[in-house]
């Protein structure tokens, strides 16, 4: 178990220091967010439609389409010269390398999440800082279930030509009900509703969480065979 | 094995045919024999057809998730071929439910299409296995073939539930289930026997067409053995 | 020094790519100290069996017993453009929990000190195969495995690489050697074996006598 989280360290943190260093996935996906958030902001009637009623809406939509721009990288440079093929030759566990890759992929999401929220408030002038740590609770959750399955599935299509149209093809599905809830409690949490009325939808994302990260952490040894 | 493969082709297509009879006999009797429903009037004959489809959607899509299990572990071609044939059957009758459904929303919503979380739910369960053929046109080694589908089969297996949660939380448009619920189905019993009728011919057409499907699938495999052998 | 137990043992290996064949049938013991040249045409299955020897690849049948640890210098470097060359090696030295000092000696040994602190994304490709070589050796594997090593290497660097490999077979390192360059091999090898249509004939041990005459016989004896 401590072989397996200090390889999956090692591994999350030289996808880290990667990024970090070429910054390609990131400033797309920021610009991307920035995009976005002013699209939809703009395209709406203000006299109709208020900030405060698509702001769940346009807020997850970012955090979706962001993360997608990033999760096919963190395959994508494993390939260029075959690191992979380096920790597979190492002692590493194989199981290390799904939960290091997950870590990597959280961080980044994370990172353009958290930004994105703070180019959300000037625009869309919701209180979220009054049920900011509810709002955390029911990002993170939401968020760990789509990275998840968009890790593993990302690993599959990498190896096809058509990486970027198959991850969202076959990533679409998965994020209904954790997005469905993500936007419901968001939308709740934000109109004044307390938790507790919302606990259906953060049952389900919690349930969700603990079914599909258990999945995609076992069957990701099967994507992993050549 | 191609001859017995030939002879599963040959037995799914009379299972077929019997199907199509019995699917003329639901025709029949729902048009003529089963009472006419109070709000919805003629429309919502296409009941008899749009929830069967989706029963055998939902069973194609589980017995695609468990023969994936067993694909993993038993590691049998035919396994991944059969369950295979049992994605593609299902996004037939995805298909179909897809396109009843719109038919029926119209005179009675007024609407083609709504985004409600189960017309949402439905297709984006269809779209996963849309997406799990073309990842299967993409691959071309066998095994990966094989164990990629069978990671997208379980997957999709497991989601299933939670898009009926979902759904069941959202509460929408869309009619409340009436027959799967925990309370007995509220249907009256002439319109209960006729949508019954209808599952099971359904189902025999699930059979039909996945050994079919089946059959080809393994025929070709071997004809791809084969000329991989005579090219060496 | 005197052989004294096999590094791996490989039992009845088969593979197939795509319903075709690729090795068959393969069976394969080294030993401590030996140098087997694996010899054979392109499409022989050569990279394929270093790969399933190697694990990163499963046979359709067969079984590989690995009883030391495992270096590999394959067709590609396995590793990160945009990282430095020291910090590539601290990597794979951390993963293969090695002191992170040993990454010096390496960067020495391979005549990449100099270098160390740039991205091998801009590297050649001789650098990039010095830079594989010092990756493979970072735990100081019982068993290395070379697909063709001496490729995208100058004369000087591949006398060097030569002379390594005779150090490293003297002190009982095993290794695999596939290359089309077998003159330069000459004084490395050991046995000799080959390969085509994916199955291994006899290890031939040397003894003294020369590969390249051996492998041009082979090959006459073959057409």
């Amino acid at each position: 178990m401590g072989a397996v989280l200090r390889a999956a360290w090692l591994i999350a943190a030289k996808d880290v220091a990667i990024e970090w260093r070429t910054k390609t996935a990131f400033a797309s996906g920021l610009v991307f967010a920035v995009l976005v958030l002013a699209v939809l902001f703009f395209s709406r009637d203000p006299t109709v439609v208020s900030s405060h009623d698509i702001a769940p809406g346009a807020l997850w939509v970012t955090f979706t389409f962001a993360a997608m721009l990033g999760l096919n990288r963190a395959f994508l440079l494993e390939g260029e010269l075959r690191g992979l093929d380096g920790i597979l030759l190492s002692p590493a566990p194989r199981s290390a390398i799904f939960w290091g890759k997950f870590g990597g992929n959280l961080a980044f999401v994370g990172l353009i999440e958290a930004i994105s929220i703070l180019l959300f408030v000037p625009f869309y002038d919701v209180p979220i800082w009054l049920r900011f740590g509810e709002l955390l609770l029911v990002i993170a959750m939401t968020t760990v279930a789509f990275v998840a399955v968009g890790t593993l599935l990302s690993a599959m299509v990498v190896r096809t030509r058509y990486a970027e149209l198959m991850l969202p093809l076959l990533l679409l599905p998965f994020l209904v009900p954790p997005l469905v809830g993500g936007v419901q409690l968001t939308a709740g949490l934000l109109d004044g509703r307390p938790l507790s009325a919302l606990s259906g939808w953060l049952k389900l994302i919690g349930a969700f969480d603990v079914a599909f990260v258990t999945l995609a952490a076992l069957l990701f040894q099967v994507v992993l065979d050549e | 094995m191609r001859d017995r493969a030939l002879r599963l082709a040959g037995v799914g297509r009379g299972i077929t045919v019997l199907a199509l009879l019995g699917l003329a006999g639901v025709y029949v009797r729902a048009l003529k024999y089963t009472p006419l429903e109070l709000s919805q009037g003629a429309a919502q004959k296409i009941f008899y057809v749009h929830v069967p489809a989706a029963w055998a959607a939902l069973l194609s899509i589980s017995v695609c998730g468990l023969l994936s299990v067993l694909y993993l572990w038993l590691k049998d071609r035919r396994i991944d071929l059969a369950a295979a044939a049992s994605a593609e059957v299902g996004v037939a009758f995805g298909v179909v439910m897809l396109t009843t459904g719109p038919l029926w929303g119209k005179p009675i919503w007024g609407t083609w299409w709504t985004w409600d979380a189960r017309l949402t739910s439905t297709l984006f369960l269809f779209l996963l296995f849309v997406g799990y053929i073309v990842l299967r046109g993409v691959l071309t080694d066998p095994g990966v073939r094989g164990r990629f589908s069978a990671v997208i089969g379980i997957m999709g297996l497991v989601l299933v539930p939670f898009i009926h949660l979902t759904v069941y939380l959202f509460r929408t448009l869309h009619p409340a289930p009436i027959v799967l619920k925990p309370s007995a189905p509220s249907l009256p019993s002439a319109m209960l026997a006729t949508l019954l009728s209808s599952v099971g011919v359904f189902t025999l057409f699930y059979v039909g067409f996945v050994m079919q499907r089946y059959a080809l699938g393994l025929l070709r495999e071997l004809r791809e053995e084969e000329l991989a052998g005579a090219a060496r | 020094m005197p052989p004294s137990d096999p590094v791996i043992i490989a039992t009845a290996l088969s593979r197939r790519f795509a319903y075709r064949p690729v090795l068959v049938d393969v069976s394969l013991e080294v030993w401590r100290g030996e140098a087997l040249l694996l010899v054979g045409p392109n499409g022989a299955g050569k990279t394929t069996l270093l790969r399933v020897l190697a694990g990163l690849l499963r046979p359709t049948a067969g079984h590989v017993e690995r009883r030391a640890p495992i270096g590999m210098v394959g067709h590609e470097p396995m590793l990160y453009p945009a990282l430095t060359a020291r910090e590539n090696l601290r990597f794979f030295a951390r993963l293969h929990g090695v002191d992170t000092a040993r990454v010096a000696e390496l960067l020495e040994q391979v005549d990449l000190a100099h270098r160390a602190h740039d991205r091998i994304g801009t590297f050649s490709r001789g650098m990039l195969q010095r830079m594989a070589i010092a990756r493979a050796l970072v735990h100081e594997p019982a068993l290395l495995l070379f697909d063709e090593p001496l490729s995208g290497l100058d004369a000087a660097a591949s006398r060097a690489l030569v002379a390594l490999l005779a150090e490293l077979r003297d002190r009982g390192t095993a290794m695999i050697l596939v290359s089309h360059q077998l003159e330069m091999l000459r004084g490395v090898g050991t046995h000799i074996v080959r390969m085509a249509a994916g199955r291994l004939g006899t290890v031939d041990p040397l003894q003294g006598r020369d590969p390249v005459a051996l492998f041009t016989a082979l090959m006459r004896e073959a057409s």
